[in-house]
């Protein structure tokens, strides 16, 4: 028995119009890949390759021209989403953010304010809890951007460029993150350029060019003729 | 409903935590003590300066606070990329707009009470006797401005935030003339312009159907059976707009 994928995109395509004119742009080109449940998932490709447009396509934020998006589970209540350079609401401390966020979902009180608190010391920022959003350092709003996405505690996470801005110290604990969602069963797709991080991650990844998957595999897979993911990586988007 | 809420109370600390706010209100409350002044220029007729002036006061700076605050909320939020947040996450664009009318109403519940308790504490200072028109004249105010907040959030849904603050003061005079307009050119007997007008008056909320202020300082009997009226048609048209403004975010992508 084959058990249903968490993420299926098949055939995605995008076209905005822009300008003036209403110039035609086609941004996906026919995006195909799956994700299996529990699997930590690496969409890589250089900047424009679609990969964020293909994260809002399948969250529902635009609507695909053509193909179509399967979230696995039942709909956005068991997905959570950290976009790229978040930017969050500034008149609110760390902790009434994520209490907000937390009411979106029908949360029970208690069980919403334990998962707030939990977030707030899993993500590294108890102490900062009742500071201001806007007297949080980019790290610290990446931070709280993750604790958002897992609010919920979503079965999909979805992670765009989770590691941008953050100091040493921060990466290795979202990479810590990263991996405690993966050891509970939760499946994770992350966009990222530090393909180290994505070595040590991920379990299969998707590299994209312009608007299109050209290349998904296993990590191994990718190694087999390359002595790193970068020359691999580079190897596939320049060919 | 629990997301309107939330969106709602988020919405209510966002504008009331705004510097801009309260330097606004500030002003509002000096502009109500120069009435004071005023009064005491006008011959026997202070109390009344000062309910006139006040009322004025408190109707202009109210405006300026429903229009420019409702007109960067839903904007400020799509520019700044805080949707992508909250379009994640299962809520309605019905609850967004809703919810983020539900907490403006709030904060300007929170101003105008604010204003109107200060003016009523110096008409009462001024008169020697408490004045409860003033009272109502101000929840009056209240309601005409929901009118405009529910008008300016729907055009900012359309476009930038300053062509919705401009389209909301534009709509809020209009709504001020729109039935002596309309009782003007039927007087004229055009029937193009007495068309037009009487487009403007169903488009455009009547707003000085529930503006009290010169009943306030005795210029005209209060009929408060029709102001009724006046008002349940104000808050059928909030919804109607608000539905409306739903409509266009539903189909915006981001």
């Amino acid at each position: 028995m084959t058990t249903a994928p968490a993420l299926r995109i098949i055939g995605l395509r995008k076209t905005v119009h822009v300008g003036f004119r209403r110039r035609a742009v086609e941004i996906l080109k026919g995006v195909d890949f799956q994700v299996a449940p529990g699997a930590v998932f690496g969409l890589l490709g250089p900047n424009g390759a679609g990969k964020t447009t293909t994260v809002k396509v399948a969250l529902g934020l635009m609507r695909p021209t053509s193909g179509s998006v399967d979230l696995g589970v039942e709909g956005l209540a068991h997905v959570g989403y950290l976009p790229e350079n978040p930017y969050f609401y500034d008149y609110l401390s760390g902790r009434e953010f994520l209490g907000f966020c937390a009411r979106l979902f029908t949360l029970d009180a208690d069980v919403r304010q334990a998962r707030v608190e939990g977030l707030l010391g899993d993500v590294g920022l108890e102490a900062a809890a009742d500071t201001h959003l806007r007297k949080y350092s980019k790290g610290m709003l990446q931070r709280i951007g993750i604790a958002q996405a897992l609010v919920n505690d979503p079965e999909l996470v979805l992670l765009d460029e989770p590691m941008t801005g953050l100091d040493p110290v921060g990466r290795v604990e979202v990479k810590r993150i990263i991996e405690s969602l993966h050891e509970r069963g939760k499946t994770v797709l992350f966009n990222s350029h530090i393909l180290s991080d994505v070595h040590e991650l991920c379990s299969r990844i998707a590299i994209m060019r312009e608007g299109r998957v050209v290349w998904q595999g296993t990590v191994p897979e990718a190694l087999a003729d390359s002595p790193t993911l970068e020359d691999f990586f580079m190897k596939v988007v320049t060919a | 409903m629990n997301q309107l809420f939330a969106i709602a109370v988020n919405t209510f600390k966002e504008t009331i935590r705004d510097r801009i706010l309260a330097v606004i209100v500030v002003f509002a409350l000096l502009m109500i003590v120069a009435g004071l002044w005023l009064g005491s220029i006008s011959l026997g007729e202070q109390g009344r300066m000062m309910k006139d002036f006040g009322l004025v006061a408190v109707t202009a700076f109210g405006l300026i606070v429903a229009v420019f605050v409702a007109a960067g909320l839903v904007h400020k939020e799509v520019e700044k990329r805080t949707v992508y947040v909250l379009f994640s996450k299962p809520v309605s664009r019905v609850a967004f707009i809703s919810g983020k009318f539900v907490g403006l109403c709030a904060t300007m519940a929170v101003v105008l009470a604010g204003m109107g308790l200060f003016l009523f504490a110096l008409v009462w200072v001024v008169d020697g006797q408490p004045s409860g028109t003033v009272l109502l004249a101000v929840v009056m105010v209240y309601v005409q401005l929901l009118a405009i907040m529910a008008v300016t959030i729907f055009f900012s849904t359309l476009g930038s935030a300053i062509l919705a603050s401009v389209l909301g003061i534009c709509v809020f005079v209009a709504g001020q003339l729109s039935q002596n307009v309309l009782a003007l050119t039927r007087l004229g007997k055009n029937p193009v312009t007495e068309a037009l007008s009487w487009v403007i008056y169903v488009i455009v909320p009547n707003l000085s159907a529930v503006d009290v202020k010169a009943g306030v300082v005795g210029e005209q009997t209060l009929a408060w059976g029709q102001i009724g009226l006046w008002t349940a048609y104000l808050l059928a048209y909030v919804v109607v707009v608000l539905a409306l403004a739903a409509l266009v975010f539903r189909r915006k992508e981001f």
